[in-house]
């Protein structure tokens, strides 16, 4: 079986369709509102999810539909992450027990892949009714594992905690019990992949501090990669806000969390400055 | 067929064509019942990938959509010949109802409570199937529920108003009071 499978190789059928993440960070359309008198901010990303704003429950839907992708894609990179990698010591191989770990994960992600199709049942939603972007799976190529497992399960698998919590508050106002289960029994494990990745993190680099950097310059990239032009923040009104408690029980620092707020700021800033050019 | 014109006739920050849009709410005018000699305008901000519709006027009829309504969820800025459909026919039912004299009492459009804005959307949507319209029934169904609530009463009012041809404004507020008890703990 062919190791480091590229992203435009994973199976879909008809149903799905593939966005190009270029086209949507250059999307000028999203920076073209003034809200709140701050010119160059995506009106999409600072409205915060509430059942009381009149495209709420779409707004959801797609949520929900990227968070199934995601689920998808985290399936296959963590099947791909047992299979790329021989055992051993070396940079370009890892311990047994972490593809034990990812092997549970891929249990975990199978679970959230049926949760998801029956909660887009629920929700109205057809699979593949929006487009679907392949960024979980790109981080999921990098050729060494550290780094591999960094991106998406410290990075990644840690914005699905952010967006589990936003979504499980938002079926509990909304009196939705079918919608803030299914967040609560997934945020559950998401907690345990984070811890994954940052166990593993501090493990295989514990002699190596160049390679833990590396690691986290790559982490802090795909943080501020998928910050959602600013849409991830601590301020009440973030329409997906960092969960910062469960961070801590997934091994995050303050520290590391206060970093996390400041890239997403960063990430904003950016955004509005590259489109308004 | 209705005359119906579109604004902007160029789009630059979408691939949207304006006689294409133009072609299809006329046809769903056809569809909803609307008079052959009816003008309707469409205005578009496609400056947004928000997807708010408001029916501005209905003399003359004036409908003004969000980019993001017409835009196929699959593949972004292209333009979606299903959500044009679905949005002019829900927008143009309640044209008909207004029309009608059944919805003289209600509020002028801009004031209507948001939930009878739902419920009323949900009449229109349930009509715009009947008229052959792919709609999505079961999202209609949630955007419901998650204004009038998870519950039976809350269900049965959606039903009653997806099966309706002509209800009155005096009816659909009824039905929006009564979920809205069934929503209040006691």
């Amino acid at each position: 079986m062919k190791k480091l499978l590229q992203p435009d190789e994973l199976a879909r059928d008809a149903r799905f369709s593939r966005v190009d993440m270029a086209e949507r960070f250059n999307d000028k359309r999203t920076v073209n509102r003034d809200v709140d008198g701050e010119p160059g901010i995506s009106s999409r990303n600072q409205r915060r999810l509430s059942p009381d704003t009149p495209g709420a429950s779409d707004a959801a839907r797609s949520l929900m539909h990227g968070i199934f992708v995601g689920e998808i894609q985290a399936l296959e990179g963590a099947g791909r992450t047992c299979w790329d990698f021989e055992v051993g010591a070396g940079e370009d191989k890892v311990p047994f027990e972490l593809k034990l770990d990812m092997a549970r994960q891929c249990w975990d992600e199978s679970r959230h892949c049926e949760i998801s199709i029956k909660l887009s049942e629920w929700m109205g939603t057809e699979l593949g009714e929006f487009g679907e972007s392949a960024f979980l799976f790109q981080a999921a190529c990098n050729a060494d594992p550290v780094l591999r497992l960094t991106g998406v399960n410290r990075a990644l698998e840690g914005l699905a905690i952010d967006v589990f919590n936003t979504m499980r508050e938002f079926g509990k106002v909304a009196g939705d019990p079918v919608l803030e289960f299914c967040e609560d029994w997934m945020l559950a494990d998401e907690v345990t992949h984070v811890k994954m990745g940052s166990d593993w993190l501090r493990r295989l680099t514990e002699d190596n501090p160049e390679r833990r950097e590396r690691a986290l310059e790559f982490q802090r990239v795909v943080d501020k990669l998928f910050s959602l032009g600013g849409a991830r923040g601590e301020n009440d009104d973030s329409p997906i806000k960092l969960a910062r408690r469960f961070r801590e029980l997934a091994g995050f620092t303050n520290e590391e969390v206060d970093e996390i707020a400041g890239l997403a700021k960063e990430a904003a800033e950016e955004l509005a400055a590259r489109q308004a050019s | 067929m209705a005359k119906v014109t579109v604004d902007p006739t160029e789009f630059h920050y979408v691939k949207f064509d304006a006689d294409t849009i133009a072609q299809l709410v006329g046809e769903v005018a056809d569809l909803v019942g609307l008079p052959a000699d009816a003008l309707i305008n469409i205005n578009i901000d496609e400056s947004t990938p928000l997807g708010r519709t408001v029916l501005t006027s209905t003399d003359p009829i004036t409908l003004s959509i969000e980019g993001g309504a017409f835009e196929n969820a699959k593949a972004p800025r292209e333009l979606s010949e299903r959500s044009v459909r679905d949005v002019a026919s829900r927008l143009l039912f309640r044209v008909s109802d207004r029309l009608s004299g059944r919805f003289d009492d209600a509020p002028p459009e801009g004031e209507v409570p948001l939930p009878h804005n739902v419920a009323w959307d949900v009449h229109s949507v349930g009509r715009s199937a009947r008229a052959g319209i792919n709609v999505s029934k079961p999202r209609r169904l949630y955007h419901f529920r998650n204004r009038h609530g998870f519950n039976d009463v809350a269900d049965a009012a959606f039903e009653t108003l997806w099966n309706a041809d002509q209800l009155s404004w005096a009816e659909l507020d009824a039905l929006v009071t009564e979920v809205a008890a069934a929503k209040t703990p006691a």
